[in-house]
């Protein structure tokens, strides 16, 4: 890996469904180390440029660089340290908890993948359930073991679209702690970056340490938090976000 | 931090294809519902065949009735095997990983056709007690597992490359039938002729069987290879 002090450089990056211009020459930089919201209206762009920006989908034209790795030249070389946490778990829902870590485990080449995983379930604390089908999780379960799978080889930016979608209060509460526990941790040892899209504009804002606005597939807004007026901020997001629609 | 050492691409492979075989013998999801759509188009082929007042030469309708219930079945079979690598974005979290994407399309491949042969090895036996019980076997019968081979790998190959092409569209059953058969007809048309003349006992050693067989080798190694290098446009797509 490329040694760098951006996790992400985004530079004129567009991406056009037939007619329609998803993403709009947008144009970014994020520090190590940061935590980056995005926000925006349905169709903003947001999940396209988080698809991008983890190698599931190609830019139509412009550059970006991920952790140093040219996005278009070294996607592969890449995917090993980007972990991806979505609302949909990306995991297979008729193996068993411990079998989907260690598909993952193993794909990555994790060192000791029976230890890794075992810690990573005690980590989401589902080591009482690791034989079971995942089929047969609740949501807020299902969403803690891709948090695990996400992580399991230790990657050194996450990228989190819309995870609080669909979970119950009390998941979301053990998902913010799972959050904390990690950032917590992992900023000891190095510099671990995270970008997520949300609709929960408190809940971004209070993790993050930057701050995005996509609207219409442009950015309208990207700046660090602390220089941000957090009322300033939330008269910006009700004009952009509170149409609903791009 | 846990450290990570080079996964080579057959590991790849090996972890992919364990996977899905595990899954698959959990579940028993293919192979079920290709068993019993087997038995059920076996079935009405017998009613069909039993309507049917003037006199049938069976033997020399064999190899086409045969590899007619082996297409319907696999098409039932490819659609599953892609229906839950989309469902809650398994395959996303595969194309996450470092590995050349090529590795998912051979992995699947083999499941596929691993899975296809188990469904062959319960549905020759039913098709020569439903068509077959009363006629005397050619010595040269054995050889009609040599077009079952090559015609099983070249419908998985081409199979698995059209599921995950479809496997984004609606109506993508109808979708990955339409784009199947006409692409396999050649493979087909080839593996009917070498397996007729297998089971009539026909000069075997001379032009058609051989022929068929080499149109349907060749047939697999160009489109196996054609999916392979396109795998990875595919997939990204």
């Amino acid at each position: 890996m490329m040694t760098t002090a951006s996790a992400i450089t985004v530079q004129k990056m567009s991406k056009v469904f037939g007619q329609r211009k998803a993403l709009d020459k947008v144009s970014f930089e994020l520090p190590q180390g940061a935590f980056l919201s995005i926000f925006g209206p349905n169709g903003a762009g947001k999940t396209t440029l988080l698809r991008i920006l983890s190698t599931l989908m190609r830019p139509s034209s412009g550059s970006a660089e991920v952790l140093g790795f040219d996005l278009k030249e070294k996607p592969g070389g890449l995917r090993n340290h980007i972990g991806f946490i979505s609302h949909k778990p990306l995991l297979y829902l008729d193996l068993s908890a411990e079998e989907n870590l260690l598909f993952a485990a193993r794909l990555y080449g994790v060192e000791e993948p029976e230890q890794r995983v075992s810690e990573l379930l005690a980590v989401v604390e589902l080591t009482a359930r690791r034989h079971d089908s995942v089929r047969t999780f609740s949501r807020g379960m299902t969403q803690r073991l891709s948090i695990a799978r996400a992580l399991v080889h230790d990657p050194q930016l996450v990228f989190l679209d819309e995870p609080y979608s669909g979970l119950d209060p009390h998941a979301v509460h053990i998902f913010d702690e799972l959050l904390q526990k990690i950032r917590e941790q992992e900023s000891l040892e190095r510099q671990r970056s995270f970008c997520m899209v949300s609709h929960d504009m408190d809940k971004g804002l209070d993790l993050a340490t930057h701050l995005l606005i996509l609207e219409k597939g442009k950015v309208v807004l990207f700046d660090q938090k602390d220089e941000i007026d957090r009322s300033d901020f939330v008269r910006h997001y009700h004009r952009s976000v509170g149409m609903g629609v791009a | 931090m846990s450290t990570k050492k080079r996964v080579s691409t057959f590991e790849h492979y090996k972890i992919l294809l364990g996977k899905d075989l595990r899954r698959e013998f959990r579940t028993r999801e293919m192979l079920s519902t290709m068993g019993i759509y087997t038995l059920l188009v076996l079935v009405i082929f017998g009613i069909a065949l039993m309507q049917t007042s003037a006199k049938i030469d069976i033997v020399q309708m064999s190899g086409g009735l045969f590899w007619a219930l082996i297409v319907f079945t696999s098409l039932l079979g490819l659609n599953r095997s892609f229906a839950y690598e989309k469902e809650d974005g398994a395959l996303e979290g595969v194309l996450l990983v470092p590995l050349d994407r090529s590795v998912i399309f051979l992995s699947k491949l083999t499941a596929n056709f691993l899975l296809l042969i188990i469904v062959e090895a319960i549905a020759i036996p039913l098709f020569f007690l439903f068509f077959l019980s009363g006629v005397e076997m050619q010595p040269s019968l054995p050889l009609a597992l040599a077009p079952l081979l090559v015609g099983t790998i070249g419908i998985a190959g081409v199979g698995t490359l059209l599921a995950t092409i479809t496997i984004n569209t609606r109506g993508k059953d109808m979708l990955l039938a339409l784009l199947f058969i006409p692409l396999v007809f050649p493979l087909l048309y080839a593996c009917v002729s070498a397996t007729t003349l297998a089971i009539t006992g026909g000069d075997m050693l001379t032009g058609a069987y051989t022929a068929g067989l080499t149109l349907a080798i060749g047939y697999d190694v160009v489109m196996i290879l054609v999916s392979w290098l396109l795998y990875d446009f595919v997939v990204s797509a």
